[in-house]
């Protein structure tokens, strides 16, 4: 387990390493020059020089992306605009001179916005995509099956940016009947944290359990089917706790990988129903970042991003191992 | 396969409505021709009583009118229908283009992964993982303004043409890794079988084996695979138009029709339906096609 633990780690700083190569040399190989957008139009020459030598512009691009790489592992130290000395502590992302402040402090200032995001868009995928998959699979071709299979579709094929107006058209600004969408902490009141993001969740978790219900139901009904699940119906349990003890426990596997990636993805920002609701997670940050032209937010954004989407895949890998012993002795 | 194709009234209705879709691509000018007016002209700017000094449609449902079916744009006041009709060339354009690049490459990369493995399989595997980690939509908003600051002069406008190279480029970059890996399975099975093996056994050449044995059993896959992603593409494409990185004016497009419509949606709602429906349609009926393109291949569906 220790060797399978270190080679999944290996792999994981591996696959970051690139693509926060790719993302660097792409963003800052561009020869718009970032100097002149972070020091803004107002610069005299030798501030733009200035911001050029702090900013690592006048090193060659390989030096420059050790010095980034560098500064994620121990910290360093970044000149503003003006040459005041500014500290990144590890893990150093860089330094916005949009938003005068370190890329990282940055992503985790909005941060709270998109985990919360996350976290109820994963309830609902859960509820509305495992379960409805599970009552189609025990229902299967009678009219519960049919009608989840419909609604699913439905869910496939209908657009954040569509779905998500017309909502707010219909239940906030025609009836009222739910509150605008907005972030309130979760530290100032649980119950005002929830009504501003139900309709967020609900969105974001309706357009996406179409694929959780359809992976639930075609895997249940294939581990349905297998000797150990048959054994444990002849010993005498009953359908539904066979089902949910042994059938569910086989079929997880590739639901757990992809609910792994879904959970990263999510992490990285809701770029779409951030920007429909209005509301200022990661998401919009890399959004703003990129109509602004602000690179080290970018490629902070991207990495970041990343991040979460490997270790959250790594992590799913290890549920899996645990889940179903033919993966772990494999 | 056509027969079970045909039994199939779901997938034949929706067959329809995709190319009902495909004929209005391929006819836009020829349909815009009869119905007399195109997508450019500010026709409320410029002929009086269509919209208010705020720039809002004077008549009701965002200005339908016998003149204009499906309404008129607010601000700019052109024709909904015809910017509608050409949005589908737009879409159907680049997507399908798209979704060309990533069947010649899917194809090819998947094709040779699953027949050679090795060491060609790690180096595989591990392009996969970078690439599926990769925040891609993140990736693709950043990538069209890099590629203008790159190839296009301070000032001048971005042409058309090249807008569509990018984003068919950074769709085809992505898109075809899934595919890729679904053929990896497919012709790592179909490489142990039976007749593959009797083809060896007679001296045939690897490259007889890849072209005459193997390729010819992947072409299921790959259209269930497309029939699939041509939808996606279509509605990632709306989605950077939607973020305001897609397709520019004045070149019609379904998402950024959506992203005006949203500035103005409690004024004007129905200049965010009729895009916003249409989208939806299209991608339905692409998803019913792609579910009973994938039930007739594969009698071993569980349905």
């Amino acid at each position: 387990m220790t060797r399978y633990l270190l080679k999944r780690v290996a792999q994981a700083v591996a696959v970051l390493l690139a693509i926060s190569a790719t993302a660097f040399g792409l963003f800052y190989a561009a020869p718009s020059d970032p100097a002149r957008i972070a020091c803004g139009p107002k610069c005299d020459s030798a501030q733009l020089a200035a911001v050029r030598t702090s900013m690592g512009l006048d090193q060659p691009i390989v030096s420059q992306f050790t010095d980034y790489v560098g500064g994620i592992v121990t910290g360093r130290t970044i000149a503003d605009v003006d040459g005041t000395p500014i500290p990144c502590p590890a893990p150093c992302l860089g330094y916005s001179y949009t938003l005068h402040q370190p890329v990282l402090a940055a992503i985790e200032d909005r941060l709270p916005v998109t985990v919360s995001i996350a976290v109820g868009a994963l309830a609902v995928i859960l509820v509305l995509g495992v379960g409805s998959g599970l009552a189609a699979a025990l229902r299967r071709g009678r009219p519960t099956d049919r009608l989840l299979s419909g609604f699913n579709l439905l869910g496939a094929s209908v657009q954040i940016y569509f779905l998500g107006y017309v909502l707010q058209f219909l239940l906030v600004y025609s009836t009222g009947l739910f509150a605008p969408p907005r972030y309130v902490p979760f530290a100032d009141g649980p119950g005002q944290w929830a009504l501003g993001l139900v309709l967020p969740w609900l969105v974001l978790g309706f357009v996406n359990a179409a694929v959780y219900a359809r992976l639930t139901r075609s895997q249940m009904l294939e581990t349905m089917h297998h000797g150990y699940v048959r054994t444990a119906r002849a010993k005498g349990l009953g359908t539904l706790r066979s089902h949910l003890k042994y059938t569910a426990r086989g079929a997880a596997g590739p639901l757990v990988q992809l609910l792994g990636l879904e959970v990263g993805a999510l992490l990285g920002g809701a770029f779409i129903t951030e920007t429909v609701f209005g509301l200022g997670g990661v998401g919009k940050l890399a959004v703003d970042a990129v109509t602004g032209n602000d690179l080290p937010t970018v490629v902070g954004t991207v990495l970041v991003a990343a991040f979460f989407v490997v270790l959250f895949v790594a992590l799913a890998d290890l549920v899996v191992a645990w889940l179903d012993p033919r993966v772990r002795l494999a | 396969m056509v027969d079970a194709f045909r039994r199939d009234r779901v997938g034949i209705a929706s067959f329809c409505v995709v190319g009902f879709f495909v004929v209005l691509a391929l006819a836009a000018p020829l349909i815009t021709a009869l119905y007399g007016k195109n997508p450019t002209e500010h026709y409320g700017q410029n002929g009086a009583g269509l919209l208010s000094p705020e720039g809002l449609p004077l008549l009701p449902n965002g200005g339908i009118s016998a003149e204009h079916w499906f309404g008129i744009e607010p601000g700019l006041g052109r024709d909904v229908l015809a910017q509608l009709v050409y949005g589908v060339r737009t879409s159907l354009l680049i997507a399908g283009t798209s979704a060309a690049v990533v069947a010649v490459i899917g194809v090819v990369v998947g094709v040779a992964v699953g027949y050679l493995s090795g060491f060609v399989d790690r180096a595989f595997t591990f392009v996969c993982n970078v690439l599926l980690a990769f925040p891609a939509l993140l990736f693709l908003i950043t990538l069209g303004p890099v590629v203008q600051t790159r190839f296009v002069g301070p000032g001048e406008s971005e042409p058309a043409w090249m807008q569509f190279l990018v984003l068919v480029l950074v769709f085809s970059v992505f898109g075809w890794v899934p595919l890729a890996m679904v053929l990896r399975t497919v012709v790592r099975s179909l490489r142990e079988r039976e007749f593959v093996e009797a083809a060896r056994a007679l001296g045939a050449s690897r490259r007889h084996i890849v072209f005459r044995e193997l390729l010819p059993n992947v072409w299921a896959p790959v259209l269930v695979h497309l029939t699939l992603a041509v939808p996606a593409m279509v509605t990632t494409e709306a989605a950077l138009s939607f973020l305001g990185v897609g397709v520019n004016e004045p070149v019609p497009d379904w998402g950024r029709m959506i992203s005006r419509g949203a500035d103005v949606f409690y004024d004007d709602p129905t200049y965010l339906v009729f895009p916003g429906v249409s989208l939806l349609l299209f991608v339905l009926a692409f998803n019913l096609l792609g579910d009973a393109v994938r039930d007739a291949l594969d009698p071993h569906t569980v349905r």
